[in-house]
């Protein structure tokens, strides 16, 4: 077979007229240009990958200088592809994904696109909690103490009261493997947060409105659950993947990026703390039973954060779930378990000194 | 300002030049022309970055070698496309070496940080920037030699013959010019830096020159910031556009035998526009996985917008390259997007 092309040398850009003629062996390239005239073969070994081509076909030859042709006629493709099937020069993978069409470029396109969106929504999440779970204990608690030391720098603490807050914690069984640092700040706000690594930090405005020494225990039931299950870290672990994940794809500089996906991953925290509280509430009901406390502390508790300053609508969008949902759960669990409580006068002396002023 | 102003009035001086002696001969035009197609590409992509994850990001290399095999496969001068002969291989050594200078660097930093002691931290940052502003110029002069040297057509390679020392040169003293002048003198270092970088370059026989003048740019800078402002940011199209112009049509491409011919982009503050909205909203509504759809898009715009007007022979071209080898800095320019041509 013979097809008419263009045929470069190598050493000028001048296209000479050629004939190409398709052997067992390889091709003979017969070129003519005003005065000269010529005759080149190419072997199979010594021609380059030929990808991408359209209705001209570019193929290459050699070593630098490259000889090269270039034949407008969509039967030279055909050709070559009958007559040297399986050779190196016409290999390419991308071709072949090429021919697929369409449908089968898009369904690629869509299955990609399903395991990206996977992996953000379950893959990031479930690979950060495993790097936040093992996390060595001693990083965690000079981290915790670090946040701690920082948080407690814009704040007073009451002495007296963490004093007896902290000899409160020691009587109560807490099962849990940290030492405990608690310290009571003066703020009329109703608040308490558990900090990595054994921190708490409880304000004095909902001391000052709970009655009964159980609501103290549930709270810190709560607060301690939080730091067991390194829930603070799991969340800190994730919004920082999810943080990396954003400055990799978008690179560096790009401020936009990151904010945008610092507010993604923030509203993802919601649904995922409303879980982490209400595991919290069911751990904290656990030390109730434990130290064989009266188990309506925790809901006695609840009722006092419901009737407080905290605006029902907010407690939409807020962090932690809506109260009277978490009530009901909490009362179910009661039910299940009707355990008589028992007078715990130690625990009542530190909380005598706690609400004393 | 009487500074910028004195310097202005020397970029007449070329195009009085230019223009006399093409007068003289007729003038002809060599198109430029992309024949890619957005399906294509998207696909050649697709396949990327499959590859790319699955392997943790070592095809990465050979992935942009790909790419560029293709974008430039689909590039036509004169209705023959040009050829990118680079190779992964090349590109993932490059790759690597420029991913060792990084880390080194990001290390000094980091060691500076986790000392926690404020002069440890100062000197870090300070060899972390120095680092910086040596290797730019190395990776400049890397890319240029490299995507030269691996770009022919008609079996024509480029070539960079531009020394090191001198793009060292041109650099330095245009940061420092740059800094002193707080900022203003950036028009005339970045003209300074593409006359290094263009005027360097062979296409066989052929020369290129860069005329554009840093006073007409710095003039391009004022006009397209007030604009901009006063129109809300409408103008930034006809700014982008001014830019492309300025870019582009200062290129003039000599010819052995003296004949010579410059590049015209045709392309309007309103193609601008429409490629612009059109390529954000491609972006948004396929999630980002559009982005090869707004390469080809702009590709076809600037490509199919370009000529070489003048004098060019496209059969007059002759070898006159060596074969040469290093990928080392094409992969850190890259890295660090640089983005120059």
């Amino acid at each position: 077979m013979i097809f008419e092309g263009k045929y470069y040398n190598g050493q000028s850009s001048k296209g000479m007229p050629a004939q190409i003629t398709l052997l067992a062996d390889g091709l003979r390239i017969d070129y003519c240009a005003d005065e000269v005239t010529g005759s080149v073969h190419w072997e199979l070994a010594g021609m380059h990958p030929s990808e991408f081509n359209d209705a001209t076909t570019l193929l290459r030859y050699g070593k630098f200088p490259q000889q090269s042709i270039s034949v407008v006629d969509k039967g030279f493709k055909e050709a070559l592809l009958q007559q040297y099937r399986g050779a190196a020069f016409l290999k390419s993978g991308y071709n072949s994904v090429l021919s697929l069409g369409f449908s089968g470029i898009a369904i690629m396109a869509l299955s990609l696109l399903g395991l990206l969106v996977a992996f953000l929504i379950w893959g990031v999440p479930a690979l950060a909690d495993r790097v936040a779970m093992h996390f060595p204990e001693s990083y965690e608690r000079a981290l915790g103490e670090q946040l701690y030391t920082k948080m407690l720098q814009g704040y007073q603490v009451n002495d007296k009261k963490t004093a007896a807050l902290n000899a409160y914690l020691s009587e109560l069984n807490t099962d849990l493997d940290y030492p405990i640092t608690a310290a009571v700040v003066t703020s009329d706000e109703v608040n308490a947060f558990a900090i990595p690594g054994g921190y708490v930090v409880v304000y004095e405005g909902i001391l000052d409105k709970m009655e009964h020494h159980e609501e103290l225990a549930a709270l810190m039931g709560h607060e301690l659950a939080h730091i067991r299950n390194r829930h603070s870290l799991r969340a800190m672990t994730r919004s920082l993947s999810y943080y990396m994940l954003a400055s990799v794809l978008f690179g560096d500089v790009s401020g936009v990026a990151a904010v945008l996906v610092d507010n993604a991953s923030t509203l993802r925290n919601l649904e995922y703390s409303r879980t982490l509280e209400l595991e919290a509430d069911r751990e904290g009901l656990e030390l109730l039973r434990r130290n064989e406390l009266n188990e309506q502390g925790a809901i006695l508790l609840m009722e006092r954060l419901q009737s407080g300053s905290e605006l029902e609508m907010l407690a939409f969008v807020s962090t932690h779930p809506n109260t009277g949902d978490r009530i009901k759960v909490l009362n179910e669990l009661i039910a299940e378990t009707k355990r008589p409580a028992k007078e715990k006068p130690e625990l009542e002396r530190y909380w005598e000194q706690l609400k004393g002023e | 300002m009487a500074c910028v102003i004195f310097l202005i009035n020397f970029s007449p001086y070329f195009q009085t030049f230019m223009t006399t002696t093409l007068l003289e001969k007729e003038k002809q035009t060599t198109h430029f022309s992309f024949t890619g197609r957005g399906s294509e590409y998207f696909a050649i992509e697709i396949v990327n970055i499959v590859l790319t994850i699955v392997t943790l990001g070592l095809y990465y290399p050979w992935a942009k070698a790909k790419s560029l095999q293709y974008l430039y496969r689909k590039t036509e001068l004169a209705g023959t496309p040009f050829v990118f002969h680079g190779t992964g291989k090349e590109m993932f050594i490059g790759f690597i070496k420029g991913l060792g200078v990084f880390l080194v660097l990001y290390a000094i930093l980091i060691y500076g940080f986790i000392s926690e002691d404020p002069g440890t931290l100062l000197i870090a940052y300070g060899v972390f920037l120095l680092g910086l502003l040596a290797i730019l110029p190395l990776a400049l002069h890397g890319m240029m030699r490299y995507r030269t040297s691996r770009t022919s057509w008609r079996g024509i390679h480029l070539g960079y013959r531009g020394e090191l020392s001198d793009m060292y040169s041109t650099y330095l003293i245009g940061f420092f010019l740059t800094i002193l002048t707080l900022g203003i003198y950036g028009s005339w270092f970045v003209v300074k830096l593409r006359k290094q970088m263009i005027d360097n370059v062979r296409f066989g026989n052929v020369r290129l020159r860069y005329v554009g003048d840093g006073g007409d740019l710095f003039l391009i800078h004022v006009k397209g910031y007030f604009l901009s402002v006063f129109t809300l940011g409408i103008y930034l199209f006809w700014y982008t556009k001014n830019l492309l112009h300025f870019y582009v049509n200062n290129i003039v491409v000599l010819q052995e035998d003296g004949t010579y011919s410059r590049l015209q982009c045709q392309v309007s503050g309103w193609d601008v526009l429409k490629l612009t909205v059109g390529n954000i909203l491609i972006v948004i509504f396929t999630l980002g996985l559009g982005i090869p759809l707004t390469t080809t898009r702009t590709m076809s715009l600037i490509m199919n917008n370009t000529v070489m007007s003048g004098q060019f022979d496209a059969d007059a071209l002759v070898q006159t390259e060596e074969a040469y080898d290093s990928a080392t800095y094409e992969s850190m320019s890259d890295m660090m997007d640089i983005g120059v041509i």
